[in-house]
């Protein structure tokens, strides 16, 4: 391979940015990526970002307790709009969590080796989400202690699920993966639990790293089985990818309220998903890149192709969009138009165009390479991206929901407080998780980055 | 290109254009006696030899977006591939002469009689289709002229700017791909039952599009495997690669068409699901099952085994089996909308496919011996 690269063509030898800065190696790869969770002094921003977060975690509590106390009916749910703020961040937080399954299933059966340095974290990020989306439809139901009945078991009741319904489907589909999401993160995690455990100086954190790397002693046989255990859930990982939020799209599709049944809701809720999933690990890398002086590992060209994959979905849900508006009128069903009128001129009118200035004017920025690798831009593009993919949710919950077929059934939607102060909690939650994870566990794969470390005998890696 | 194997590729050109012509010339002739049938074979034939066109187009645009090995040994042919649609073009008009005839709402007295389809008429008019069928094919000659054109400048100087150019080139040609080949697929296909709508329409056909054209180019690889530059760079893992590739898209089209069936099958609302009321029933049925079987659990079995993706032979065999239920498919999605009674099989529809197919694979073929048949830029 090498070679022909060098056979004087300059078409090829065109050098790509690296994926990892010049200079490293193996030693300070190791030490680099450690040192945040074994020896630097924790940050003073740390702790208030921690503290903040763990502050928004109380409320969370707080919030459910007390719905737990009194009832569903402290949320703004009500006929016809059943379903609010629940399903809007159920759908939000899991579709958040598709990048870091994308990243480390897909990416690695792909060969991309540039996404070696952001998988952990995008990994994590995935857990963190899907943990939050599960909890909505668990406080929706009123009894979540009952919440063993959504599950197949032969029973005295004499009730059984109803296998017709994608709600049931979405029991499966999101605890297979938090399931398999949660394997893949710790497996992908144990070379580098031993790493800390033989580097730690503090007995008690050397026990604890020790009890978690489960007596990984780097012999030639755990490399080779651990390399066929990951490859092995990489591919049980990447159907999971599209079924996850393809099961989410059928909730909704399946019904025939206008605005829920399109058949292009599957692909257009995956790309959706991923979409919603790398802006929110832009959000979240870009400062901590530069708070820790990762440049040399989350390099430019990450960055960059982390800004290509945003709009590459981007510009597929405004396919999504743009199919739904022209086939509503195509279909010449009354109800059909009524729906994208309402949408466009309706009482929500404002958080649809806002909807589509987010999620198709502003992501257009990003055709422009000088764009994409603007740490800034990008930071706040994503961010852009975050909130339109919320406000798309919202769109399609509540607008379908609260003007259907019947006009004397029509009714408005407002969240209360109490949805406010859930949702808020929920952000303050996932923060908190992800700051104790940069904290507690290495960020980045020691253990991968070292493989991209250029080989001290030769330039080729091959 | 060395003279022996032009005089080859010659003989090969020769041989499918004369298969064509005599093919095309019976149906001519056949038109004679049933017009209809001649122009619904034509369609069906032709919707699947430009979708082979279309698929190389696009996946060499993806191509230059993405790189890889796989992408460089067959970019040739994709290449050829899309420098036909001119030709397509051309072919394109024998189908105008019938529009009456293939789709209700060029019918005036049929318009009139009917209530949606004057509320369709601003779209589905006769002067509007013409005029988007030539914006589409403006879109797709230029833009592959230029694709090939640069292509050719990239072989000559391999200045690496022209790459540049050609990335440059092929992210907005991808969205210009996505937007017109959605609109074709809804005037040339769907339009043919116009009551009847699916908003993941135009993906079911980029998808089969690609899928058609991956198992194409397998099958002419396997063709072209012991010619002199190819023998010399051709190895397992480009196959493998490729199949994998056909793979991915034999699952995409399965998830997209189970999609669109699971979504209208729970709805049942009446203005969805005849569609498939009449694609499920009767020998149409039968068809759909040896869809599931032959389009999707065979060719899925076999393409998970590594075995099979490394040897071009085999490979070639199932990329084989692949186009052949890939002109089934089409030919399900498109004749349910004239036989409603059952599943009816027409001579024409078995003898066009040929005869389009023939002056298809003979511009193919002046395509790929113009130029030699690897890029000089390497990287494979």
């Amino acid at each position: 391979m090498a070679k022909e690269g060098q056979s004087g063509n300059p078409a090829v030898a065109e050098v790509e940015a690296p994926v990892i800065g010049p200079g490293h190696t193996y030693a300070s790869v190791t030490d680099k990526i450690s040192s945040i969770v074994l020896t630097r002094k924790t940050p003073r921003a740390w702790w208030i970002g921690f503290t903040i977060t763990f502050l928004l975690t109380m409320l969370l509590l707080y919030s459910i307790g007390n719905l737990l106390v009194r009832g569903v009916g402290l949320w703004g749910v009500n006929v016809p709009v059943g379903w609010g703020f629940d399903i809007i961040n159920f759908v939000w937080w899991i579709g958040i969590g598709h990048a870091g399954t994308l990243i480390s299933a897909i990416l690695l059966l792909l060969r991309q080796e540039w996404r070696t340095s952001i998988n952990r974290f995008a990994e994590a990020m995935t857990l963190f989400a899907v943990a939050n989306a599960a909890l909505y439809p668990l406080m929706h139901m009123g009894r979540p202690w009952l919440a063993y009945w959504l599950l197949p078991y032969p029973n005295t009741m004499g009730t059984w699920p109803q296998p017709r319904s994608p709600l049931v489907w979405d029991v499966f589909a999101v605890s297979t993966y938090a399931l398999v999401s949660f394997l893949f993160w710790f497996i992908g995690l144990i070379p580098d639990l031993a790493t800390l455990r033989d580097r730690a100086k503090n007995r008690f954190v050397k026990i604890v790293y020790g009890i978690l790397a489960m007596g990984w002693r780097g012999s030639a046989i755990h490399w080779q089985r651990y390399e066929t255990a990951y490859l092995l859930l990489a591919g049980l990982a990447t159907p999971l990818v599209v079924s996850v939020h393809t099961v989410v799209s059928f909730d909704f599709s399946i019904g025939i309220i206008p605005g829920w049944h399109a058949t292009i809701f599957p692909p257009y809720f995956v790309a959706g998903a991923i979409y919603a999933g790398f802006a929110m690990v832009l959000t979240l890398t870009i400062p901590i890149r530069s708070y820790y002086g990762l440049e040399d590992f989350i390099t430019m060209r990450h960055v960059d192709n982390m800004g290509k994959i945003l709009l590459a979905t981007g510009l597929i849900v405004a396919y999504g969009y743009m199919m739904e508006t022209f086939m509503a009128w195509y279909s010449g069903s009354k109800y059909e138009q009524y729906m994208i009128l309402n949408r466009m001129q309706g009482p929500y009118k404002t958080l649809y165009w806002a909807l589509i200035v987010c999620n198709v004017v502003v992501p257009q920025l990003l055709w422009s390479q000088r764009v994409r690798r603007n740490l800034i831009a990008l930071w706040i593009i994503s961010l852009v991206v975050g909130v339109g993919m919320w406000l798309e949710r919202f769109i399609i919950v509540v607008v379908s929901l609260h003007r259907d077929f019947l006009p004397s059934a029509w009714g408005m939607y407002r969240p209360t407080a109490w949805d406010w102060s859930t949702y808020i909690g929920t952000l303050g939650f996932f923060l908190a998780l992800l700051f104790l994870f940069i904290r507690f566990l290495p960020m980045i794969s020691i253990f991968e980055m070292r493989t991209l470390v250029p080989h001290p005998a030769g330039k080729a890696r091959h | 290109m060395n003279g022996g194997a032009v005089a080859e590729f010659d003989r090969f050109r020769r041989r499918v254009l004369a298969a064509g012509a005599v093919a095309l010339a019976v149906c001519a002739a056949g038109a004679a006696g049933n017009p209809d049938q001649f122009f619904r074979s034509y369609l069906f034939a032709y919707l699947f030899w430009i979708g082979i066109a279309l698929g190389c187009f696009a996946i060499v645009m993806l191509h230059h977006l993405v790189g890889g090995s796989w992408g460089v040994v067959i970019r040739r042919l994709l290449e050829s591939g899309a420098g036909t649609l001119p030709v397509m073009a051309v072919l394109t008009l024998p189908l105008l002469a019938g529009l009456p005839r293939l789709y209700v709402w060029a019918r005036p007295e049929a318009v009139a009689g009917d209530e949606l389809l004057r509320h369709k008429a601003p779209y589905l008019n006769v002067p509007f289709f013409l005029g988007r069928l030539a914006f589409y094919f403006a879109v797709w000659i230029a833009l592959a002229y230029w694709l090939n054109k640069w292509s050719d400048e990239q072989d000559r100087t391999l200045r690496p700017e022209v790459k540049t150019r050609l990335q440059w080139l092929s992210g907005p040609g991808l969205v210009l791909y996505g937007l017109t080949v959605t609109f074709a697929s809804v005037d040339l296909v769907m339009s043919l039952e116009p009551h009847w709508f699916s908003t993941i329409y135009g993906i079911l056909f980029m998808t089969g599009e690609a899928l058609a054209t991956i198992a194409f180019v397998i099958v002419a690889l396997w063709l072209l495997a012991d010619r002199k530059p190819m023998s010399d760079v051709l190895r397992p893992t480009h196959f493998h690669d490729l199949g994998n590739l056909m793979l991915a898209f034999l699952m995409l089209w399965a998830y997209v068409s189970f999609s669109q069936f699971l979504i209208i099958w729970s709805g049942n609302l009446p203005e969805e699901i005849p569609w498939y009321l009449r694609r499920l029933s009767g020998g149409w049925g039968w068809m759909a099952a040896a869809l599931l079987v032959f389009h999707f659990v065979v060719p899925f079995v076999l393409l998970l085994s590594r075995y099979n993706k490394q040897r071009l032979r085999i490979l070639a065999a199932i990329a084989g089996g692949v186009l052949l239920v890939r002109l089934v498919d089409l030919f399900w999605i498109v004749m349910p909308a004239f036989h409603s009674g059952g599943l009816a099989v027409h001579w024409m529809d078995v003898l066009m496919p040929v005869g389009i197919g023939g002056l298809w694979l003979a511009a193919f073929t002046w395509q790929l011996k113009r130029r030699p048949l690897l890029p000089a830029e390497g990287g494979y």
